[in-house]
């Protein structure tokens, strides 16, 4: 086990025992024992998935994003309401293959998230440096397609000395 | 507050019923899987805030935000696995040349 991941166990065995006690809402001992021991079971099981420690994410940064991508996907679900209830349907579905700047892998799963999770947009292959996107008309595609997706989110990441 | 609370939710319920006539009137499993995404993204989300503000600041509205949050991680990663697999085994998306 390396240090790294010894630093991070704690961390993440307490965060998911405060899930626990939310949501668990007994406080007895025993209860609240099985839910230390369930999340630092967890916490350990997941420990190799710490892969990229050369990328931080900015939380500060991720708090303004989420409110923004919470908007574009409100007017994208607007505009796919639109097409599916417009009595011909006019949607012209796309595949772009999108070559990604983004160069950890981190990055690319939260593009692909964020992609799948504004209607009219699908992430149908994801590669480390190539995104496959099914839209269901241009104006869906245009966050993909005018790179504005790419930069909202490698702005997200700062590069740490590398170490891993 | 109740009326915030029910307005939310009957916002998400319109999403829902879209969601519906989506996927039988759209032409295939790519087309159908950005109707069922819309029910995760926006359906649940104004059902789940609806819910969450007739709980008032509780716990419970606590534990809906946690769930909206799972949700919000999780359906991508499925809808992306169903139409990766419909791709990879062979299925041609619609296109409205050849349609």
């Amino acid at each position: 086990m390396s240090a790294l991941l010894a630093a991070t166990l704690p961390h993440r065995t307490l965060a998911l025992f405060v899930l626990w006690l939310l949501l668990s809402e007994s406080y007895n001992l025993l209860h609240m024992a099985v839910g230390l021991a369930a999340a630092f079971a967890v916490a350990l099981l997941n420990t190799d998935r710490l892969t990229s420690a050369a990328y931080r994410i900015h939380w500060l940064r991720l708090a303004a994003y989420l409110p923004w991508l919470l908007w574009r996907i409100f007017l994208s679900g607007v505009h796919l309401s639109f097409l599916i209830l417009h009595p011909r349907m006019p949607i012209d579905p796309i595949m772009i293959r999108h070559r990604t700047q983004l160069s950890n892998k981190n990055a690319v799963v939260l593009l692909g998230n964020s992609v799948t999770l504004t209607p009219g947009t699908l992430t149908v292959e994801a590669n480390p440096d190539e995104v496959l996107v099914h839209a269901m008309d241009e104006y869906s595609a245009q966050d993909v397609k005018t790179l504005r997706l790419d930069r909202k989110i490698a702005n997200l990441f700062k590069r740490t000395e590398a170490r891993g | 507050m109740g009326l915030i609370g029910a307005g939310l939710m009957l916002v998400g319920l319109f999403f829902l019923v879209v969601a519906a006539i989506g996927m039988v009137r759209l032409p295939d499993v790519f087309s159908r899987s950005h109707a069922v995404a819309l029910t995760d993204s926006l359906g649940a989300l104004f059902l789940l805030a609806g819910l969450a503000v007739e709980h008032g600041f509780s716990p419970n509205a606590l534990r809906i935000l946690v769930v909206l949050a799972l949700l919000y991680i999780l359906n991508p990663v499925i809808s992306h696995a169903t139409v990766r697999a419909a791709l990879r085994s062979g299925m041609k998306p619609w296109r409205r040349e050849n349609g």
